[in-house]
């Protein structure tokens, strides 16, 4: 019975089936033919280098994301080492797929601050009582006396994916162990505190300062702010003042005597070392 | 007198702070403190700071100028006393956080505090005046717009072959509560006033000219209507009273409460044919074309329930406000907060040598019990969505999403609905029943995105 039932639906049921089965031949085909035909050609190139970079779109390369900087690097060399948090292990890598040799490249970019005042050696007006952001806090005149110092508020956190930015006590202060060096909090900062330098020395000799005001206003407004002396200037060429504020050129430093005197004698001691953060 | 008070045109939107003016609504106009020093900023207007044209240890003469700029849109600043320059160091600004300023010590023998001399209208021939001329003078004067922005007047007057000029509107509102400075001036210097208004229409070749007034000051109208029933020639000037709601002396809320006409969003009003100026501007105007006076004084009101002795003062531009309040008597009760200019749009400030600027009207200070406990206190709850900061926003927009987007970083969010069309009025943030700085949050959105802009440019 059931036999014959079966058997029954075959013979209704077998031109259908075929014809699929004809179909799906036919599209299998076309499909291959296409597949083969219209294939889009993509170097193998730009997959491996997406393979080895760290995939974190941080952007600090300033493309949209590691892909991006993956597809760019193929086409233009040149831009081999700015992946920041990969470091020279992937800048290697890279080097390695391009089939190409890499030479010099440099030390490290990490941020510094340039401000080394915290809560008790600013001066303050008045209490802020506005919006918690820097940004919004910095659009008021007088927030803190210093316009140039940093307000504490944690914007450069915020942008930070790393976490490796903290405030410790009013200050915004760099985790050298975990900062991979993308500058995303360069262009968050909106006083421009912060300023990507190489860092040539595992304790990087930086100033932290960027008061423009008279050293006699300064000295009003922050414990230990620049105030434009010129003592580490007659000491060692390293330094210069510009607009009543010590500049350094962190390309060239390297310790010396000179320097180490500088730092020694800078009376409101503005001249730190800044590095790795012991954890 | 034939001009009905009873304002009826007004626009939509806006809110009724407490007036608060009768504090100062009676004090006539009195010469400032005798200030031993004073310090002129170098940026005073929106456009290009000027450079200092005098050196450290220069003796400046009054009325001397002593800083310029080659930009177009710009105002030369000008010494308002006898004196020395001592410096030329940061200061203070109300809106700049520190920027240059020339402080000079004053000379004090020859600089008693003035009282402004009236200027009649008797014997001023306007003919002999081209419309060249008075934009040179506006210019050589360092005029800028009085009401609080700044603009240039030069910019605004002169007349453009691509956008001509039909309606010259006089701003005579001052909706911002506790401040009289120019209600006193159309009281006290209507005449100036109307003169320097013929002035202004000359060299902008309007042919309507409507003064704009809030019927909270029928005194004013009455003043100024007055003076334009003597003279014939005046009787093309009319005088509109408008309803007295916060913000009126918006220069479009003006526009369209007088005119009838809506600017479209990101046009600035030449564009539709019309000039706005203040009343202090237009005084000012013939003070520099008839008496050829440079803008080195200006009347500013200082206020507030806290200060001893609040009234109406001339006083020269680079006065510290710490000079002001001592010259008032000091306070007599805590005050929490100074704000330079009104409590809607003005802008706190810590320093008290914080110098006044060409623009900055009033100086009010405010108590705890003003300012609101729970604003004081900062006791923000979350968003309910009542919707009231929508009907009171002036410029039609939605406060409560552009305040959010701007919170959560969505600023393309905030793009999408026009945050670059906010005024900053302040409506949104004094209705908000959860006490959420809306403003606050719209104007940090700004300065992101010409951050932005700045930086990324398109």
């Amino acid at each position: 019975m059931i036999l014959a039932d079966i058997f029954e639906l075959w013979k209704n049921a077998y031109p259908a089936g075929l014809t699929m089965l004809g179909l799906g031949t036919l599209f299998a085909v076309v499909l291959l033919i296409a597949s083969e035909k219209l294939k889009v050609k993509q170097d193998p190139k730009v997959e491996q280098i997406l393979e080895s970079l760290p995939k974190i779109d941080c952007g600090g390369c300033g493309y949209a994301g590691c892909a991006s900087y993956a597809k760019a690097v193929v086409g233009a060399p040149s831009l081999i080492g700015k992946c920041a948090p990969g470091g020279d292990a992937v800048c290697e890598k890279i080097a390695e797929i391009l089939n190409l040799q890499i030479s010099g490249g440099g030390h490290l970019l990490r941020p510094i601050i340039h401000c080394r005042a915290h809560t008790e050696d600013k001066t303050v007006l008045a209490k802020y009582k506005g919006i918690g952001t820097c940004l919004a806090a910095n659009a008021l005149a007088n927030v803190q006396a210093c316009k140039f110092g940093c307000l504490g508020l944690s914007d450069c956190v915020a942008s930070c994916k790393f976490d490796a930015l903290k405030i410790i006590d009013g200050l915004a202060t760099v985790d050298y162990v975990k900062c991979t060096g993308c500058s995303a909090c360069v262009s968050a900062c909106p006083r421009d505190l912060i300023e990507m330098v190489p860092f040539s020395q595992e304790d990087m000799m930086t100033v932290a300062c960027s008061s423009q005001e008279s050293g006699k206003n300064t000295r009003q407004m922050c414990k230990v702010g620049c105030i434009g002396c010129g003592l580490c200037a007659k000491l060692t060429d390293l330094f210069t003042i510009e607009n009543n504020c010590a500049k350094m050129d962190y390309e060239k430093y390297a310790p010396s005597e000179a320097t180490e005197a500088a730092m020694k004698k800078c009376p409101t001691k503005v001249i730190v070392t800044k590095g790795p953060v012991a954890k | 007198m034939d001009v009905d008070i009873k304002g009826k045109m007004t626009f939509r939107g806006g809110a009724h702070p407490p007036q608060n003016k009768k504090l100062t609504k009676d004090k006539p106009i009195l010469p400032g403190p005798a200030v031993k020093q004073v310090a002129v900023m170098l940026s005073q207007h929106i456009g290009a700071p000027c450079k200092s044209m005098v050196q450290k240890n220069d003796i400046v003469a009054a009325g001397q100028r002593i800083g310029e700029s080659d930009a177009y849109v710009s105002a030369a600043v000008h010494s308002p006393v006898n004196g020395k320059v001592k410096e030329i160091a940061l200061r203070s600004h109300p809106v700049h956080g520190r920027s240059m300023a020339i402080v000079i010590d004053v000379d004090a023998e020859t600089n008693a505090p003035e009282k402004p001399d009236l200027i009649s209208s008797e014997n001023v021939d306007l003919d002999r005046y081209s419309s060249e001329q008075i934009c040179d003078v506006v210019s050589q004067a360092g005029l800028v717009g009085m009401g609080g922005a700044g603009f240039p007047t030069r910019v605004k007057i002169e007349p453009n072959p691509r956008l001509p000029k039909k309606v010259l509107i006089i701003n005579g509102c001052e909706c911002e509560p506790y401040i009289t400075c120019d209600y006193r001036l159309m009281i006290e210097r209507a005449d100036q006033v109307i003169t320097g208004i013929e002035l202004a229409k000359k060299a902008s070749g309007c042919e309507r000219v409507f003064i704009g007034i809030e019927d909270n000051k029928p005194k004013a109208i009455e003043a100024m209507a007055d003076m334009l029933k003597k003279t014939p020639a005046r009787q093309n000037i009319k005088i509109v009273p408008l309803k007295t709601k916060y913000p009126q002396g918006g220069e479009r809320q003006l526009i369209k409460a007088v005119l009838g006409k809506d600017i479209p969003t990101g046009a600035i009003p030449p564009m539709v044919g019309v000039v706005v100026l203040n009343v202090a501007t237009a005084s000012a105007i013939t003070e520099a074309v008839i008496s050829n006076k440079p803008l080195t004084h200006r009347v500013v009101t200082v206020t507030g329930q806290s200060i001893a002795n609040p009234g109406n003062f001339y006083v020269p531009i680079g006065t510290s406000v710490g000079d002001m309040i001592e010259f008032c008597g000091g306070v007599t009760q805590k005050s929490a907060k100074v704000v330079m200019g009104g409590p809607m749009m003005g802008i706190a400030i810590a320093d008290l040598e914080t110098p006044i600027t060409k623009t900055s009207g009033a100086i009010t200070l405010l108590t705890k019990e003003q300012i609101g406990r729970a604003k004081y206190k900062s006791h923000k709850t979350a968003c309910i969505h009542c919707g009231r900061c929508l009907d009171v926003c002036p410029e039609h927009l939605n406060p409560t999403v552009l305040a959010h987007a701007v919170r959560k970083n969505l600023f393309d969010v905030a793009q999408q609905y026009y945050i670059s069309a906010c005024m900053e009025c302040g409506c949104c943030s004094y209705v908000c029943p959860a006490n959420i700085e809306l403003t606050g949050h719209i104007k940090t959105g700004k300065i992101y995105l010409a951050r932005e802009n700045k930086r990324m440019p398109k």
